[in-house]
């Protein structure tokens, strides 16, 4: 049973990851755009999710199985890109935000700059933790005659 | 050593998962909840009736009292173009109190907090904006208009009522727009004091109650100076 929730959550986060990043940069290039700013100036705000699928790889490769077979890291991975995610959406289709139709552009772009810390706070930890299960105690097998 | 060390590392790896989670958590569920606090709508059926019932007849009054002038007829001492000037500044009010627009937001039952916000702008754009500040106001700044008897009366009164009027329902758009961050409201909150659907509707109705009130009172003087009452 655990190894199949595992198992679902090692892909949703992976799914997730891609949902919150591509709702994010719509987003911020939105945003940009309506201000007229520099596309540059959105990379930091992505630079988190670029490591976090790093980090990510970095555990496939290597079969790190302190991550990819952490049951509540998994979880906890799948339900901050989900919350990221959801604010993202609610930013763009939840029709009783009041600023969202203020200036026309359909996107709340108050909403969503209020959320802009915690995806960095939520995604920068997923990173510091994985880093920290990365080191795992391996027992040397022992060698019997 | 290593072990015992690697150990630890895992504590404090679970450690910062588990506040991860929390907050996740948090934001999750107040997100739901602000979701849910905004789809807020509130029945309006039989005040909004009373107040289009309310609105009509303070109209019907500024049209029966504008309409006792009449250029082609009039035969008083009073400078026409002060008269034609108010009759004109007047009747722009009432069509844009008329407007559908305007009237449309009294046949909604339901009103959520976006129809507030809407009324709110709507109000602010075509009542306070394009009759209180371009009409009327600018009406008493006229030369023309200044010539009419107990203009010097009228005029304080007017201003001081109309700069009132424009100011007073700042603080229901900063409420309204707020509400779009994340607010810690309770149902004990909105029930007994504040609750940004209903009072905000509350307290711009009654804004506009009071802007119809000042045309009436116009209007009236305007009356009494073309029948020279």
């Amino acid at each position: 049973m655990k190894k199949i929730f595992n198992g679902l959550f090692y892909i949703l986060k992976f799914i997730l990851l891609i949902a919150a990043f591509g709702l994010t940069l719509f987003i911020l290039i939105r945003m940009n755009t309506r201000l007229s700013k520099s596309m540059v100036s959105i990379i930091p705000e992505l630079i988190p999710y670029v490591l976090l699928l790093i980090v990510f790889i970095i555990n496939m490769l290597f079969k790190q199985e302190g991550v990819t077979k952490n049951l509540f890291y998994n979880l906890t991975c799948s339900l901050a890109l989900f919350t990221i995610a959801f604010a993202c959406y609610r930013a763009m289709f939840d029709s009783n935000l009041v600023l969202a139709t203020k200036y026309g552009y359909n996107i709340d772009f108050n909403f969503f700059d209020n959320f802009i810390a915690y995806i960095k706070i939520l995604i920068y930890g997923l990173i510091f933790v994985n880093i920290l299960f990365m080191f795992k105690y391996k027992e040397k097998k022992q060698v019997t005659d | 050593m290593k072990k015992i060390l690697l150990d630890y590392i895992n504590i404090i790896g679970y450690a910062f998962t588990g506040l991860i989670f929390g907050l996740t958590f948090f934001l999750l569920f107040i997100n739901f909840y602000h979701f849910e606090e905004l789809k807020y709508e509130t029945d309006m059926t039989s005040f909004n009736a009373t107040t289009k019932a309310d609105i009509e007849s303070k109209l019907q009054t500024i049209k029966n009292n504008i309409s006792v002038y009449d250029q082609s007829t009039y035969t008083g001492n009073n400078n026409i173009y002060g008269l034609n000037n108010v009759k004109i500044k007047l009747e722009s009010c009432v069509e844009a109190i008329e407007s559908e627009e305007m009237m449309n937001y009294f046949n909604d039952n339901e009103i959520s907090i976006l129809d507030t916000y809407n009324l709110l702008r709507t109000y602010n754009n075509k009542i306070l904006n394009n009759c209180l500040v371009m009409q009327v106001k600018a009406m008493f700044n006229s030369a023309a208009v200044a010539t009419l008897p107990n203009y010097n009366i009228i005029k304080p009164y007017v201003d001081l009522n109309a700069d009132m009027l424009i100011t007073s329902l700042s603080y229901v758009e900063n409420n309204l727009e707020n509400s779009d961050h994340f607010y810690y409201t309770t149902s004990n909150n909105k029930n007994n004091f504040f609750n940004i659907v209903d009072d905000s509707y509350y307290e711009i109705i009654g804004n506009y109650q009071d802007t119809l009130d000042l045309l009436v009172l116009i209007s009236d003087w305007y009356r009494t100076v073309v029948t020279g009452g």
